[in-house]
């Protein structure tokens, strides 16, 4: 049985805001940015927060860091209250709010993981270790930044020292506000990389918040849509794909022998599949067509590559043209 | 994991500031005869030292009243600024929530990690002041002055921790980054007396004065500038004020910081 990490069940919470209006008259508005959010993490999955901005990730975060109340609904950190137990869940969470501040800018890399560690109660020759331990790791010490004043960081470096910052009390649970927001390509890479590093090789759990659909294809086990303070939609990302396709298309290209006619060819796959099939000759070979429903999708393929093998077919393309993870998003959030 | 860690990471974000940053040790050490040459600069406008003793009514070498003033002024200016503003400064510079979800309470983070800071700046700037001392008072008197205003200085911070971090508390819940110290500190120290006697002021001002903790850090310093030699009674009664204050700040700073903390993590100030 999957160990539950993170347990938030109806999370709700509003925000009062004013607008100016005049020099002295103000106009009080009330913001709900959750409208009861429930969600499950387990342990050693990257978990993804997926919404446009204002959608409520950030708050969803922010309460889970215990840096916010709830104005009602319930959440726990391996088993305990965020807001009740409040300091057990921060012995065990790292977290990343903001990459491009949050340290002191006149102290070295090495110097804020060394003062913060002590913060959160480490010392002696056990902090200096794992600083060193967190530096390697993030590739500050590579790129010989650990020793440069923070004040001389570009954005990739200051993004690394975040996650080293997260990682360095050896949390079981990392909680990252867009990690990768405004990084160069290489260092996005480096921490994704990380990223799946820390939750499958070393057993942590990860929640990350983006808007990048490319990290969380890559990174993310499952992920939940957040929109408008709803969570709107929950799976692995083929679960979400699958969820708003009707139908996909597989489109093969294949060297038929003498012996088989197109329609014969046609006739076999027809048995494989419930939905239309075209076959038509090309230059450079036969072109099959299958439009299909998503659930179908494996077993009808590998069912496809049986028959087509065992009538002699050689096979040189597969393609596969389903929906992206950008239109499941549009079309679960409206586009927005 | 304890306090002691705690301690410790102020005073290394310290020594590592001045490692870092030898521009600030040296107005560490340039600030406070700065400010002592200004306000006996400033003295000597308006007449002789004999002229200084007959307005302002203390029977004090100017040299070593301002010595005292200086220091205890800045001491408080320091620990009001550095907690009670330490919300804001955090704030800005974006360390506020990874100071918050460090496992301590609020209170205790922002107090503990502060208290190194002020040992280490306090002390060296009494300690550059001791040879101005023993010019002034000899040798027996200028150390007994030296001991007396550690003294005032270690006993006088108790209770401006809890009253600072009660404006921490305040400064905590306000979304708005305006700067209250900035206002607030000049008009503290007047008020406590550091610059003035408490009982020349008018009877309001003599009142808030009474509430205040720095009034009796001042009346403590400036014992020794008046006497030449600290009168025990007198110490004593000054040093149970302020323990009293101590506690009575503290608690309700404790109190109050556990309140605004709450309310700043409801309204979404952090």
């Amino acid at each position: 049985m999957k160990e539950e990490v993170v347990a938030a069940e109806n999370l709700r919470k509003s925000y009062e805001t004013y607008l100016r209006r005049g020099l002295f008259n103000r106009e009080k508005k009330v913001v709900e940015a959750l409208k009861g959010v429930s969600f499950r993490i387990y342990r050693g999955e990257v978990f993804g927060l997926l919404g446009p901005n204002g959608a409520g990730k950030t708050t969803t975060v922010k309460i889970l860091s215990t840096l916010l109340l709830p104005d009602s609904g319930k959440a726990t950190v391996l088993g305990y209250d965020v807001v009740k137990e409040a300091v057990e869940v921060r012995r065990r969470i790292g977290v990343s709010l903001t990459v491009e501040k949050g340290f002191f800018w006149k102290l070295t890399g090495r110097e804020n993981l060394m003062y913060f560690g002590m913060l959160y109660g480490m010392d002696g020759a056990e902090l200096k270790q794992r600083v060193q331990k967190m530096l390697e790791l993030v590739g500050l010490e590579e790129l010989g930044s650990s020793d440069k004043l923070y004040e001389e960081y570009s954005l990739g470096m200051k993004a690394r020292l975040s996650i080293a910052r997260a990682l360095l009390t050896d949390p079981e649970l990392l909680i990252l506000d867009e990690p990768t927001l405004g990084l160069d390509p290489p260092s996005a890479r480096l921490l994704r990389e990380l990223l799946i590093k820390v939750a499958h090789q070393e057993g942590k759990t990860v929640l990350i918040t983006t808007h990048n659909m490319f990290e969380v294809e890559i990174v993310c086990d499952r992920l939940a849509i957040i929109n408008e303070g709803i969570i709107v939609a929950m799976d692995t990302v083929d679960g979400l794909k699958d969820l708003v396709s009707e139908e996909i298309t597989l489109e093969m290209l294949v060297v038929l022998p003498a012996r088989v006619s197109l329609k014969q060819l046609r006739e076999e796959i027809s048995e494989v599949v419930s939905s239309r099939v075209e076959v038509d000759p090309t230059e450079e070979g036969t072109r099959i067509r299958v439009v299909m429903r998503p659930l179908e999708k494996e077993q009808a393929t590998q069912e496809m590559l049986r028959r087509l093998h065992s009538m002699g077919c050689s096979v040189r393309r597969i393609e596969v043209k389903e929906p992206t993870l950008e239109d499941v998003f549009i079309e679960l959030t409206g586009g927005k | 994991m304890g306090l002691w860690t705690l301690l410790k990471s102020g005073l290394i974000l310290d020594i590592y500031f001045f490692k870092n940053n030898r521009a600030q040790l040296v107005s560490m050490f340039a600030w406070p005869y700065i400010l002592l040459t200004l306000m006996l600069g400033m003295g000597f406008l308006f007449g002789s030292a004999e002229t200084f003793k007959s307005n302002v009514g203390v029977e004090a070498d100017p040299v070593v009243f301002f010595v005292a003033s200086t220091l205890i002024a800045m001491a408080s200016l320091s620990v009001m600024w550095e907690v009670g503003g330490t919300v804001l400064y955090h704030r800005w510079i974006g360390t506020l929530p990874y100071m918050l979800i460090a496992p301590y309470r609020t209170s205790v983070t922002l107090v503990m990690s502060y208290i190194p800071r002020y040992l280490l700046w306090s002390f060296m700037q009494l300690a550059e002041f001791v040879p101005v001392l023993i010019w002034r008072e000899g040798l027996v008197g200028g150390l007994s002055d030296t001991l007396v205003m550690g003294l005032a200085i270690v006993v006088g911070m108790l209770p401006l921790l809890g009253f600072a971090a009660i404006f921490g508390s305040f400064l905590l819940t306000i979304k708005e980054e305006t700067n209250v110290l900035s206002w607030l500190n000049p008009i503290i120290l007047i008020l406590s007396g550091a610059f003035y006697p408490a009982y020349l002021f008018p009877i309001w001002a003599r009142f808030l004065s009474i509430l205040l903790p720095t009034t009796y850090t001042f009346e403590l310093a400036r014992l020794s500038s008046l006497l030449g030699a600290p009168k025990l009674a007198e110490m004593t009664f000054l040093i149970a004020v302020l323990l009293g204050m101590s506690f009575l700040y503290n608690a309700l700073s404790f109190t109050l910081m556990g309140k605004a903390e709450r309310r700043a993590l409801k309204s979404g100030a952090v």
